[in-house]
């Protein structure tokens, strides 16, 4: 079980608390009727599902309801860090948006 | 037709004709301080158009920072997320204060809902209302601060909870809340489990 | 019967109170301080067990959790405890134990006869054998009950189990010498600590061994010392009879605590847990796990009355029990000396077989001078005895190699103690996926000194393999030191302890663990390694042979390591001897992985609490009790408790559903409609968000209006459905289904928070705020109106899915006038502090109507009558609103490609031969379907039969005096069309217990289809 840092509440909270939110930064296409089914079909469907580095979303289910960006090694189960929504884009733009 | 009588989320429980006064008999106490009002208010805690309105309605500093708690005489403001608060006011006052909150917060990007037949109070007290906390919970109440309010599990519910006196106060759920009696009671029973009288609001 | 008792000062035995017990229904009587273990062995009872495969003898070999053996049932009916190891069950006045092996006796167990089996079960003999499956039925029922273990209790469990959730700053695991003064140290620091202890007692091994002398003090003074100055610091807390687990991510520790076990079942608290799990999240983990002691293996090195030199020393130290008067030990190391000098002591006689040719001088001189007769340079061959052991077969070995260079003395002895060396308890250290590693010269895989400092673990003492005591001692303070100042704390707290002992500097161990008998392995006797699953050495080289290379197919292939001891003993000489058969070194073979659970736990305590009334929360409405008081039955609804239906005297479920559908359609009925979910939506931009998130259209939604919608997944498919008031223009009060309230909640807030943080809309739940009355049928304008004020209830001003605000019964109300029904219907919404008071003013209000209660049951009828949808009955995620035929609830032309709406256009959702929602009637009137049953072609079930789909809904109807059913059926609109009927392709047939039924595909809305009812 995790122990997380809530951006918003300022505190470490147990995993308990929170609930998956899936993979971070999956922006919605602004036009889904312009893409194609493949196209379309990725944004459904395909996840990164790296070993390793991950940004995923967590919610504070039972604290303050909000989602929340964690980087996570989905090997060793390290955090590196979590952010509020707009922080966690920052710091995954500067490295690049890789995983 | 009869009156309008309300019943409470523990009313099942008769907890009233059980309440004594606490002493060393039970290692922990609780009852249910029903009836308060409860009004959810929603707002941007960055926009000062929105913290003065709100703050100057209710008459105390909307709590800004997180996890924390404002009062009054008759009112509480817990700050619940950075755009989320409660409010708990004493019986009969939700309406007049929605209607307070909501004449100040006309234009303003902001929601306020009467809440208070969905939630219900709780007070716990007694030596080992920590220890009683440790069971039901999977949060680390030793280090609770006074003035901070704190939303965590209760069994496979949730609660808010916050320190008040020598005991702690419990936010919960209606519908939950017969579930969360249980539990505590439960979890109370190695200790000896009192309902206590007269529970300071 | 050769043993018996001593009193040594420093046991742990008060002589002065004598404990009765009984074993295998045998009376037999011990003392306060003994475990079960101790006692049966101060009685003289050696066989206590038989072995898996071979019925063999088995007595006690170990003293604590590594114990393969004497597996124990303890007491009897609902308090019975299946396997507990009597080496960890503390004896207490009227204990009942009984053998769990033995079949069909202890004294005779088939599975010995003449050694027969024991040729024919070689490793991987389930495999060989039963690769014929048509053998194992034959042999399934012999094999289960010569095999296996004890019994599980067939009662309720009448006790109770909790849990504790505790923050440490510092968790130290394993109250030894090492781990005590590591709790001191970090304790005097002002940290906020935790000690756990599995035994009853801190103290570790230095409880077996009270003459060790630490700082100038006997180790019980020093015990006594140290433990009372944790017990006097208020942010120490120390936990004996807990027993850590398991370690998982992040410092999460998990530990079962013994709370009543040890204590007779007549004086067990009823108030109190029976065992508690704490689950204890530690900034600093300090493992001092200790080392467990493995025996040598050698020929028949299981016979009754051999054990590890450890156990005998502990035994005789701490429980006052020599285990034979002429006493054999047999080691490759030091641990055992002190041990063989203080059997000396109390009276017995000692040969002590050390393999090496040279060892320590200093240890060498005090057991000579004890009067121990040593042997150095031998092994044991094979040990002899069958029930118990009475002597052993020594032969001499190369100083070099592991080889037998000749012949030795053939000892007598009534007891026989083995050392291997130690192998200390890394397993906690593993759980999160550390590795140990092996020490060649220590002959062990150990832990890091440094334990794994980025995680903040700590590893202090014998795990880190330091054996001796100073050495483990000193090795603490120097790893406390760090853990002290990492944290900024001063470090003089644990240098100021001073730890040094009396022990001689302890020289290395021979590196051997099978002792060679002269033969190639397989031919001599049999030498166990793995004594729960009688793995014996020939299995590990057999295995080898047959080309198993990993340790971890080895393991599985053999069953080493696979009991409920976990290997404790066995896995170390098991890996050492499938390197040697393989020719290649320790390292390289690795270990097996460690995996929680360190030894087995109880279910009952990992339920804790989440059990009985407590299991799952159980929601009620504010109006529970109204519904309680007329008699209803209830059925849970997702976390819900709702009324099932409302059963007369006399009425079964048909009769009382068959009134209530009725009242509903002809006069008037009532039912709780509090457990939708319902969220308070506010802002200048709810027309719009609503926009995206349901089906369809919201712009022109007017103040006082309620409209239906379908909220949508982003493959399209339909996932909550519910009806959505207009209050004011920037404010919206929208229902969910009951089960679907808090994920809906969480999908509006995800979608608010990161696509569409800009729009300005506020969301609250208010589901539990709410107490909703609906009041259902033609009557129900005349109840509602006479409690009614401040609405005018006239068809003309207040329309179908329309809502007012007023009073009912004087309480402030919303009123909506929407239908599940199909009927004219009025819900009704106050505050849930009112909802008590509010249903019994309507039931008084519909007195004269006759106005009637009724359930969850009824609801699905009258809805299915209507062909209404249930979401998550009616569809699995898998529909289309196009699938269910309500298109009309789609709106294609708003601007914003609202969630789902791209996806309706993949080829697959908008391909041909998609299961649609239709109605179904059986040709037989009578018939109900089961839900579930498959829809087939023809009446012909001659496999293969292709599946057209299957019934979702099905129930009888009083209205239309026949059964109804939905089903969801390949091309089913198509089918049911005028163009399918006139084909014939609507005729098919639901398949359901056994037999096919004839069905015709309908519309789905089978009572009042023009839909005029709802609307007078």
């Amino acid at each position: 079980m995790f122990v997380f840092f809530c951006p918003h509440c300022g505190e470490n909270r147990e995993e308990e608390e929170f609930g998956y939110g899936g993979e971070a930064f999956i922006p919605r296409p602004s036009a889904p009727e312009t893409l194609d089914d493949d196209a379309w079909g990725d944004y459904l469907f395909m996840r990164k599902n790296p070993k390793g580095w991950h940004w995923e979303m967590w919610s504070h289910n039972t604290g303050c309801r909000k989602f929340f960006v964690v980087k996570r090694n989905t090997a060793t189960n390290a955090i590196a860090g979590s952010w509020t929504l707009s922080d966690g884009r920052k710091a995954y733009d500067a490295e690049g948006g890789a995983t | 037709m009869s009156e309008p009588v309300m019943r409470s989320p523990l009313h099942s429980f008769g907890l009233a004709s059980q309440a004594r006064q606490i002493d060393d008999s039970c290692g922990v106490w609780a009852n249910e301080i029903p009836y308060l009002g409860y009004i959810s208010l929603r707002g941007d805690g960055r926009d000062q158009t929105f913290v003065t309105a709100a703050s100057n309605a209710l008459g105390v500093p909307l709590p800004l920072q997180s996890c924390t708690l404002s009062s009054s005489n008759d009112l509480k403001v817990l700050w619940l997320s950075p755009d989320e608060w409660m409010i708990v006011a004493a019986p009969g006052q939700a309406n007049a204060l929605r209607s307070c909150l909501q004449q100040a917060l006309a234009g303003v990007r902001s929601q306020v809902v009467d809440n208070s037949g969905g939630y219900t109070k709780i007070f716990l007290g007694g030596s080992k209302a920590l220890d009683v906390l440790r069971h039901v919970s999977v949060y680390d109440f030793e280090s609770l601060q006074p003035n901070r309010v704190v939303g965590t599990t209760f069994g496979k519910s949730s609660a808010y909870v916050f320190r008040q006196g020598d005991g702690y106060r419990l936010i919960v759920r209606r519908s939950f809340a017969d579930y969360i009696w249980r539990y505590l009671a439960r979890a109370a029973t190695p200790y000896g489990f009192g309902i206590a009288n007269a529970a300071p609001g | 019967m050769t043993s018996f008792r001593v009193r040594r000062p420093g046991a742990r035995i008060d002589f002065e109170k004598p404990l009765s017990f009984s074993f295998d229904g045998q009376p037999y009587s011990g003392f306060a301080g003994d475990t079960l273990a101790s006692a049966l062995l101060a009685n003289g009872v050696r066989m206590l067990a038989r072995s898996f495969k071979y019925g063999r003898p088995r007595g006690i070999v170990g003293s604590g959790p590594e114990e393969p053996n004497a597996l124990m049932q303890i007491e009897t009916g609902a308090h019975t405890i299946p396997n507990l190891k009597a080496t960890q069950v503390e004896l207490y006045d009227g204990l009942t134990a009984r053998r769990t092996t033995g079949y069909p006796t202890l004294e005779f167990d088939l599975k010995s006869i003449g050694g027969v089996f024991a040729r024919f079960m070689p490793a991987g003999f389930y495999y060989k054998t039963f690769q014929n499956q048509k053998l194992w039925p034959k042999f399934e029922h012999i094999i289960r009950q010569a095999a296996g273990y004890g019994s599980a209790p067939a009662e309720p469990d009448p006790e109770t189990y909790d849990h504790s959730h505790r923050h440490a700053q510092v968790l130290v695991v394993g109250g030894g010498a090492s781990g005590l003064l590591a709790a001191l140290a970090a304790g005097r620091a002002g940290l906020k600590v935790v000690l756990l202890d599995e035994q009853k007692e801190c103290g570790g091994w230095l409880l077996s061994s009270p003459y060790s002398i630490i700082g100038g003090k006997a180790a019980d003074a020093w015990l006594k010392i140290v433990i009372g100055e944790l017990q006097s610091m208020p942010n120490v807390e120390v936990l004996t009879r807990t027993s850590a687990f398991a370690l998982h991510d992040m410092n999460l520790v998990l530990a079962v605590e013994q709370l009543q076990d040890h204590l007779p079942l007549a004086e067990r608290a009823v108030n109190r847990p029976r065992q508690r799990l704490h689950r204890i999240r530690a900034e600093s983990v300090v493992l001092a796990t200790g080392a467990i002691e493995r025996p040598l293996v050698f020929g028949n090195n299981d016979v009754p009355g051999i054990m590890t030199a450890s156990a005998l020393t502990t035994y005789l130290n701490r429980y006052g029990v020599a285990v034979g008067k002429r006493v054999l030990l047999h080691t490759s190391n030091d641990h055992v000396y002190q041990g063989a000098c203080d059997l000396i002591r109390a009276g017995c006689e000692v040969v002590l077989a050390d393999a090496r040719a040279r060892v320590n001088p200093a240890w060498e001189k005090r057991a000579r001078a004890a009067g121990v007769d040593l042997r150095l340079g031998y092994g044991i061959s094979f040990a002899r005895g069958g029930r118990e052991v009475n002597g052993a077969q020594l032969v001499k070995l190369d100083a070099g190699q592991n080889v037998v260079t000749g012949t030795g003395p053939s000892i007598d002895c009534d007891a026989l103690g083995s050392s291997g060396g130690l192998s200390p308890t890394v397993h906690l250290y593993c759980h999160d996926g550390g590795r140990p590693h092996w020490d060649e010269e220590k002959l062990a895989f150990v832990v890091p000194a440094t334990g794994r400092a980025k995680s903040r673990i700590y590893c202090v003492g014998a795990v880190t393999g330091e054996f001796g005591l100073q050495q483990a001692l000193e090795q603490t303070q120097r790893t406390i030191g760090d853990l002290l100042a990492s944290l900024g704390k001063p470090t003089d707290t644990t240098s100021a302890v001073d730890v040094r002992t009396d022990e001689p500097q302890t020289v290395p161990p021979r590196r051997i663990f099978r002792i060679p008998d002269g033969k190639r392995e397989g031919h001599g006797k049999k030498a166990f390694v793995d004594f729960q699953n009688d793995v014996s050495a020939a299995d590990i080289h057999l295995a080898v042979r047959e080309n198993y290379r990993s340790i971890e197919h080895i393991k599985r292939y053999t069953a080493l390591g696979f009991g409920t001891d976990q290997g404790k003993l066995s896995n170390v000489n098991g890996f050492a001897i499938a390197a040697d058969a393989r020719g290649v070194s320790i390292p390289e073979v690795g270990t097996t992985t460690y995996r929680p659970a360190y030894s087995p736990v109880t279910f009952g305590t990992l339920a804790g609490l989440h059990a009985d009334e407590t299991f799952e929360p159980r929601r009620y409405s504010a109006m529970h009790a109204c519904h309680v008081a007329r008699g209803a039955e209830f059925e849970p609804v997702g976390q819900w408790l709702r009324p099932w239906y409302f059963p007369l005297p006399g009425e079964d479920m048909h009769a009382a559903v068959r009134r209530e559908c009725l009242a509903a359609r002809r006069g008037v009925g009532i039912m709780d409609a509090s457990t939708l979910g319902k969220i308070d939506l506010r802002g200048k931009d709810v027309r719009e968000f609503l926009g995206r998130v349901y089906a369809n259209d919201w712009a022109k939604l007017a103040p006082g209006k309620c409209r239906y919608g379908l909220m949508l997944d982003e493959n399209g498919m339909v996932m909550d459905d519910g009806v959505t008031a207009c209050i004011t223009d920037d404010h919206f009060v929208m229902t969910t289904t009951t089960g679907g309230a808090a994920r809906v909640l969480s999908w509006l807030e995800k979608w608010h928070q990161t696509e569409w943080p800009d729009l300005d809309v506020y969301m609250t739940s208010v589901t539990d705020h709410w107490a909703t009355a609906a009041i259902v049928g033609p009557k129900s304008r005349e109840v509602l109106a006479k409690v009614c004020a401040g609405i005018d209830l006239s068809s003309s001003a207040f329309k179908f899915m329309d809502w007012r605000e007023g009073t009912v019964a004087g309480i402030p109300a919303r009123v909506f006038r929407i239908s599940f029904s199909g009927e004219l219907a009025f819900e009704v919404n106050v505050d849930a502090n009112y909802g008590h008071y509010v249903w019994e003013a309507l039931m008084d209000a519909g007195g004269e109507f006759g106005i009637t209660p009724y359930g969850t049951e009824t609801m699905h009828v009258l809805r299915a009558e209507k062909g209404f949808i249930i979401v998550g009955q009616d569809t699995d995620g898998s529909m289309t609103p196009l699938d269910l035929d309500m298109a009309w609830a789609v709106s294609m032309k708003k601007p914003f490609s609202f969630i789902g709406k791209r996806s309706f256009a993949r080829s697959d959702t908008a391909g041909p031969n998609r299961k649609q929602l239709v109605g179904l009637l059986t040709e037989d009137p009578e018939i109900v379907l089961a839900e579930g049953a498959q829809i087939i072609e023809r009446a012909d079930t001659a496999p293969p039969v292709p599946m057209l789909g299957h019934v979702t809904s099905s129930y009888y109807s009083p209205e239309l005096k026949r059964s109804i059913a939905l089903a969801v059926v390949r091309d089913g609109i198509n089918r049911r069309s005028e163009e399918g009927r006139k084909a014939g392709r609507n005729v098919l047939y639901a398949h359901a217990g056994g037999k096919a039924h004839k069905v015709r595909l309908v519309s789905p809305v089978f009572v009042d289809p023009k839909g005029e009812r709802q609307n007078v």
